[in-house]
């Protein structure tokens, strides 16, 4: 553990090796880990020279012109059951039987735990056992990016709503007076709660085998920044701070373990990832991981919280049931909940740029603080990538980064739609805005001269070779919003209104596809033709509203094979299926649909050159389509689909295929922050209008532009529904949202009536997306990810909105009715 | 206690708690798990039921208060297999996503549609405005509204 520490964060394979430990692998010794990844690149170097492996195919499928499906809206297949009341969440496959588990969490925020007394909570009838770290019997380590975390507290708690034991009963009433009756002592640490302080202190660590509370650290170098200054005719300099941001997924965690159900433990549960939560849950009980297997019914939503809570709530469950041999249910209050799982990251960004008097960027040097709380979690992962980000979409000759990842005692970061990057484009983007206001220039205008587009380079030093569409999106965006005839009329109606400002905004963002680095990345689906045509498709994507699983994945089979999607049941979200890696970085329809890709194609390859034997013409000239196999042009000659695998079954076509497709990936050297960072980037940009009552503070958000250059659009009614929803979760986050603190690092509002989201009266009128459809070369059709998109320039496009109405500088969220009166000066802030 | 109540049209009897919670009769003891428990507080309404076709709050009403009531869950809004016109237009409309919040909202919609045939868009929002949604932003949600009230005119013609 110190040895990997040591290697942090300068050694190259550093994140590699993390990665394959938070995916559940053991860690690699980082001299095989070099020869791994040497020999995969190798093996696929010459993959691509062969026109049989899975490239071909899915290069074959992103030149097709006309579909059958792709590109239309389709209705969800969920939808129907999910209308009826009938679809089944994991509470709802509750059996009477299985144990409740309650929670015990530390009420200190920094504590040794001096003794647990847990013979007041087993003398309540009914209570069967409460569980410490000793009574696992496997390792007691759950951390994903490093080895720095618990399921249950070990000798010491970190943050008010530390899980320090699990108390199963017969039924939940008797879990929560058995939790209320277990006595730990705890004797009290100083704690920290400042990011800022924490990094300045080494008397106090939150983790003493870490050696400082900097728990990660990234940078980039690139050119030479004073010179880039110095060529600089506008400079513009500010502290940004951005806050947490609660998931308030309808869902709250929960998760079903059934001890023994095909010789393994099985467990039914909320969670994003489920080969991660086998492998968490086996390594914490010590079995090898496929003694677990998980299912992964429909989840009440995700948006990354499940990717990092969902494995615990399964091991916790997992235990419990591994040990008493019985069913046992855990399900989070609301209020654990909140108080439990991982937040959305709290960040403070220092950002300086400058550019010349021609509107181009000359340089940017940014410090990027995380207040990771507790434990690292995900935390250097959304370092990272906030760190590769922090130019915006726009192309930078000189720049020099640093993150840092600091340990306070607060509740952890975690995944959230965004990853990291929502805080560092608000940054960007108010410096864009400012550098513009001093150029004298359009915001625009400026950014559009910046902005990249193929050929250029990133600020790691990526070449952009293909998909690239940012440029077209602004450009139509900009007509379409009328943005420089409201930016004009915005400053009349202002002059002339005292109470009520209005102000229109741009943000514009990038996200990067794919895991980083040569991080791996793979899909990988299983799909089979039965004897009567129907098809089944397996896939470890999980369902958890993004309907990728229930909707695309659908799509691309009835696409491929011309079948009806009555036909295509989607197996999704369990062990059985391959791993098909998370249902997180909006990955599920543009990786995760990959692998369906490339089987469905292999199947179609085998039945279109059967067909062609049967219809006596050439492969090339045989459709499949409305489940038939028919001669293009000549609609009349066809083989049914059914007799077409009638057909196949009986001369020994196999009707099974997997379709496994590793990404390929570049060099990143991590020492200077250089390199092929990822295989492509999704981009968005959204203007938003926004009216401020100066009187009260309040915001209301008029109407809001997105336009989308993601790649193909396979289903754009889901496309907008994602869009939509990303937009009114970001404005709640930059509007509404705020978790509130005591001076013990306790959240103060575990619950929806104190922490507020939008609700239907809050929404804005959203126009319909602007789609420019920059084909990725490896996404499905050429898809690439949609699902965070619009969240990210959420807070850039609003509190551009915003300073552009008062004409004030916005540094900080949230934008509450409060602060507003605090930046127009009416309260002292 | 003993009480005795109509849910989608079937009379039960059974015995309760006197703090017994109706959602907890409904998942629990009649597994009609159609009905989601998310917030306990009544803020988030996605426990919506209609009582006596009035919509209530299932997870702040106590199972005695229903005595000698009909209760209609989101189970009892379709016909067999046929959709009712607020359901349909939620399927069509992209509607759906999670599907968590979805039976509140399916419920408030069906008493909304009852009382006013065509609601304007600002009626939808004041109806609806207690019922939580993370997914979709809601606007598939006020166009599927406005679907479903256009399929039950033309319906009714």
């Amino acid at each position: 553990m110190c040895g990997l520490r040591e290697a942090l964060p300068e050694d190259v394979t550093s994140l590699i090796t993390l990665t394959l430990s938070f995916s559940g692998f053991e860690v690699f010794k980082l001299k095989d880990l070099l020869i791994y990844s040497c020999l995969s690149l190798l093996w696929l170097s010459t993959m691509s020279d062969t026109s049989v492996g899975p490239e071909h195919l899915i290069s074959k499928w992103l030149e097709a012109k006309e579909f059958l499906v792709v590109g239309k809206s389709v209705s969800r297949i969920d939808a129907l059951s999910k209308a009826l009341g009938t679809a089944k969440y994991t509470e709802d496959y509750l059996m009477s039987e299985a144990l409740f588990i309650k929670q015990v969490l530390s009420p200190e925020p920094h504590a040794i735990i001096k003794s647990v007394d847990v013979s007041g909570a087993l003398r309540i009838p009914g209570v069967a056992r409460v569980f410490t770290a000793s009574d696992i019997p496997g390792i007691n380590q759950v951390g994903y990016a490093l080895p720095d975390q618990p399921l249950l507290a070990e000798r010491k708690v970190r943050y008010v709503g530390e899980v320090v034991a699990l108390v199963a009963a017969s039924d939940y009433e008797k879990a929560l007076r058995a939790a209320e009756e277990v006595r730990v002592g705890y004797e009290p640490l100083p704690h920290i709660l400042d990011p800022l302080e924490a990094m300045e202190r080494s008397d106090v660590l939150i983790h003493e085998e870490a050696g400082s509370n900097i728990a990660f650290r990234t940078k980039v170098r690139k050119g030479d920044v004073v010179e880039g200054f110095s060529k600089s005719d506008v400079i513009v300099e500010n502290e940004y701070r951005t806050h947490h941001q609660d998931h308030i997924y309808l869902e709250t965690e929960a998760a079903l373990a059934i001890p023994d159900m095909e010789g393994r433990v099985t467990i039914i549960g909320g969670i994003q990832y489920p080969h991660l939560a086998r492998d968490i849950t086996a390594k914490v009980l010590g079995i090898p991981s496929s003694f677990v297997k998980v299912v992964v019914p429909y989840v009440g939503g995700g948006f990354g919280g499940k990717d990092d809570e969902g494995p615990l709530a399964a091991a916790k469950a997992g235990l419990v049931a591994y040990l008493t041999k019985k069913p046992a249910f855990i399900l989070y209050s609301r209020e654990e909940s909140i108080i439990i799982h991982p937040k959305r990251e709290a960040a403070i960004i220092r950002y300086k740029s400058g550019a010349s008097g021609d509107g181009k960027l000359q340089a940017i040097e940014v410090t990027i603080i995380h207040d990771t709380g507790a434990y690292a979690n995900r935390s250097p992962f959304i370092l990272w990538r906030a760190t590769m980000h922090s130019s915006g979409p726009y192309e930078v000759p000189n720049a020099r980064v640093d993150g840092y990842a600091v340990y306070t005692n607060k509740v952890y970061e975690g995944s959230f739609r965004a990853f990291g990057n929502a805080s560092i484009q608000f940054a960007v983007e108010r410096q864009m805005d400012q550098l513009a206001d001093k150029l004298g220039m359009d915001p625009i205008e400026f950014r559009l001269k910046n902005i990249l587009e193929p050929g250029k380079y990133t600020v790691t030093g990526q070449l952009l070779d293909h998909s690239v569409g940012v440029g077209d999106a602004v450009r139509k965006l900009a007509e379409v919003s009328e943005w420089r005839r409201k930016y004009e009329e915005y400053k009349k109606f202002n002059k002339a209104s005292d109470r009520f400002k209005r102000g229109i905004g741009i943000g514009v963002a990038w996200h990067g596809i794919s895991t980083s680095r040569g991080v791996p990345d793979w899909s990988n689906s299983y799909v089979k033709i039965e004897k009567d045509g129907s098809v089944t498709v397996f896939t470890g994507i999980t369902e958890i509203g993004q309907g990728s699983p229930t909707s695309s994945h659908i799509q691309i089979v009835c696409e491929l094979l011309g079948v009806s999607p009555n036909h295509v049941k989607v197996v999704f979200g369990g062990t059985d299926a391959p791993d098909a890696g998370a249902t997180h970085a909006s990955r599920g329809t543009s990786i995760g649909g990959i692998g369906v890709l490339v089987a469905a194609a292999k199947l179609r390859e085998r039945l279109v050159s059967l067909a062609a034997s049967m219809l006596n013409v050439s492969p090339e000239d045989v459709v499949l389509r409305d489940e038939k196999a028919q001669v293009k042009n000549d609609p009349t000659r066809y083989v049914s689909w059914k007799d077409l695998v009638k057909e196949a079954m009986s001369r020994g076509v196999e009707l099974s295929a997997t379709g496994y497709f590793f990404l390929p990936k570049g060099k990143f050297d991590d020492t200077v922050g250089q390199g092929f960072a990822y295989p492509a980037y999704s981009y968005i940009a959204i203007v938003s209008e926004v009216e401020v009552d100066t009187w009260t503070g309040q915001v209301r958000v008029l109407k809001v532009w997105p336009a989308l250059a993601a790649g193909r659009i396979i289903n754009p009614q889901q496309v907008e529904g994602q869009v939509e929803g990303a937009v009114v979760q970001g404005m709640g986050y930059v509007l509404m949202e705020q978790l509130i603190f005591d001076e013990k690092g306790r959240i103060l509002n575990p619950d929806l009536t104190d922490y507020v989201i939008p609700t239907i009266r809050d929404i804005p009128e959203i126009a319909k997306p602007v789609y420019v459809e920059d084909v990725f070369k490896y996404g499905p059709f050429g898809a690439k990810g949609v699902g965070e998109m619009a969240l990210i320039p959420m807070p850039a496009t609003l509190s551009n909105a915003v300073a552009n109405a008062l004409g004030v500088n916005v540094t900080r969220l949230p934008l509450t009715p409060e602060n507003i009166l605090k930046l127009l000066g009416k309260v002292r802030g | 206690m003993k009480i005795t109540f109509k849910v989608n049209g079937e009379p039960v009897t059974m015995d309760v708690k006197p703090n017994e919670l109706l959602i907890n009769v409904l998942r629990d003891k009649l597994k009609l798990t159609g009905t989601k428990y998310v917030c306990g507080i009544g803020e988030c309404g996605a426990c919506t039921v209609l009582l006596d076709g009035e919509p209530i709050l299932s997870c702040l009403t106590l199972a005695v208060d229903v005595n000698g009531r009909e209760v209609t869950t989101i189970e009892g809004i379709s016909k067999g297999d046929e959709l009712s016109e607020v359901q349909e237009a939620f399927v069509e409309e992209g509607a759906i996503q999670c599907g968590y919040c979805i039976p509140g909202f399916i419920i408030m919609g069906e008493y909304l549609l009852r009382i006013k045939q065509k609601p304007t868009e600002d009626e939808i929002k004041e109806y609806l405005r207690g019922n939580l949604c993370r997914c979709t932003g809601y606007v598939n949600i006020i166009k599927a509204i406005k679907k479903a009230s256009e399929l039950k005119i033309s319906k009714t013609k």
